[in-house]
């Protein structure tokens, strides 16, 4: 397409922007096609839910009140008198659980496929700070309803730094906003839930598809293609779109037909309830912590489950550098067999968690 | 980073306070209160002491209960650690025993103070 066709506005921006070179560009844009392809439209799932969350979270913030004697009735309006406030409530509860489950299969499915090796290996880094940013959108909105539940897992989840040498108690402190969960907690997280978190996490997106769309995708190790690639657009953003129909099917069907509840207020004088646990996406710290004796050779149980954890993201974090036989398009079963257990593990806590007492 | 590091609590802690009538703790039952902003709780055990500890959890920081299922003792819901009731753990992954703190009975009223 030249500068001098196409519509007026077309033309007027292409007079002004590189517009021609971006539509070429995707044009051009090819995706490859073969047995395991369907892994790919997970990160775009992830995305679309991603975005569910910003619109529903505008809207919740126009009636939302961050103050430990407002929050919890604000909430109870926005359920009980705003129109649709119930909808939209639950639509933004169910979505982020469908954003992390999205998430999670999208990084163990990149990871299986050893998509992290060279040259994608910022996508990998990237893609995990997303993981850790989308977890702290989970743990700072979960405080915001100001119900029993909310409470408890707060002061769990703020107190688990605590261990850590040095800088655990000014660590817990600075989370909290002082000594105990209270208001400057609820506008911490507040803040960091609309503000500090949602900037970081458009750039890190952006800078993730800004990637994706130089290096395109990766086709895993020893698979054969033996089918034409298909162009990016429109043929794989119309399966994209599908897949996004299909989780706005899913997403609504959750929200109308299973609410998201509200508890009790929270009382920071009552006994943490019978049964408490967080999301299930923190199952798998949350029964760790469970397990952990409280003292195994002299360290505390909770430092060592905090070293395991630390340790773990860290490696997680550098797996492309680590897997040196994979960006030589070698087999690398070591860390397809580290993956698998890591699988079994968190879906093992997780069950268990919500098995046992 | 000094400007997002929590300001110091201005109020002065308190060494001791009256609580209330020991008619409001029921034999065999306990009572949570609130000392120098922390949640305490109080225990009027079967053979008639109160006693008095921390309510905080020295695990993860929840509100322990008292439970008389079983042998009469402090349970911490969030990760099931278990205190007797002189604080000692007995269950689960708390590192230290729940914080005591001393009571007395003055004119059938709970007062209590630091230890």
């Amino acid at each position: 397409m030249k500068s001098d066709s196409g519509s007026g506005l077309y033309k007027w921006l292409d007079e002004r922007l590189p517009v021609r070179e971006v539509v070429d560009y995707l044009s051009k844009k090819v995706v490859p096609r073969h047995k395991h392809s369907f892994w790919y439209y997970l990160g775009g799932l992830t995305l679309f839910f991603f975005v569910i969350q910003i619109i529903t979270g505008l809207l919740l913030s126009i009636y939302y009140k961050p103050s430990p004697d407002e929050a919890y009735e604000s909430v109870r309006t926005i359920v009980n008198e705003v129109p649709f406030g119930w909808l939209i409530r639950s639509l933004h509860s169910w979505a982020a659980n469908l954003m992390v489950g999205a998430l999670f299969i999208h990084m163990f499915s990149v990871f299986l496929m050893k998509s992290y090796r060279k040259p994608r290996e910022l996508m990998w880094v990237s893609g995990v700070l997303l993981l850790f940013l989308i977890l702290g959108f989970g743990f700072t909105g979960y405080l915001l309803p100001w119900d029993t539940m909310a409470y408890f897992a707060t002061l769990i989840g703020t107190e688990i730094p605590k261990t850590v040498p040095i800088i655990g108690d000014w660590g817990v402190s600075l989370l909290k906003g002082g000594d105990e969960i209270g208001a400057e907690t609820l506008t911490r997280m507040y803040s960091i839930h609309i503000i500090i978190l949602p900037l970081i996490t458009i750039m890190a997106v952006s800078f993730h598809l800004l990637v994706n769309q130089v290096l395109g995708s990766s086709v895993p190790i020893g698979t054969v293609v033996k089918q034409p690639p298909i162009r990016f657009f429109p043929n794989f953003l119309y399966r994209d779109v599908i897949s996004w129909t299909i989780g706005l099917i899913a997403l609504l069907g959750l929200a109308i037909l299973l609410p998201w509840g509200l508890g009790e207020k929270a009382d920071p004088l009552a006994s943490a309830p019978v049964g408490i646990k967080p999301e299930w996406y923190f199952l798998p710290l949350f029964q760790s912590l469970k397990f952990a004796p409280s003292n195994i050779f002299g360290i505390s149980g909770e430092l060592l489950t905090n070293l395991l954890v630390g340790v773990l993201s860290i490696v997680w974090l550098s797996i492309p550098f680590l897997d040196r036989k994979a960006s030589r398009e070698e087999q690398s079963p070591l860390f397809t067999t580290f993956g698998i257990l890591l699988i079994l593990y968190l879906l093992v806590t997780i069950t268990m968690a919500y098995t046992t007492a | 980073m000094k400007f997002i590091t929590p300001r110091k609590n201005a109020v002065a802690a308190v060494e001791s306070l009256r609580l209330g009538s020991i008619s409001e703790i029921a034999s065999n039952s306990a009572k949570i209160y609130r000392f120098n902003k922390e949640p305490i709780i109080v225990v009027h055990t079967e053979t008639g002491q109160f006693k008095a500890f921390s309510a905080r959890c020295t695990h993860l920081g929840c509100v322990v209960q008292y439970t008389t299922e079983g042998i009469p003792r402090f349970k911490c819901n969030c990760h099931q650690s278990e205190f007797d009731l002189n604080g000692n753990n007995i269950a689960g992954p708390a590192p230290l025993p729940l914080p005591p703190l001393r009571v007395t009975l003055q004119d059938s009223s709970i007062v209590v103070s630091k230890v």
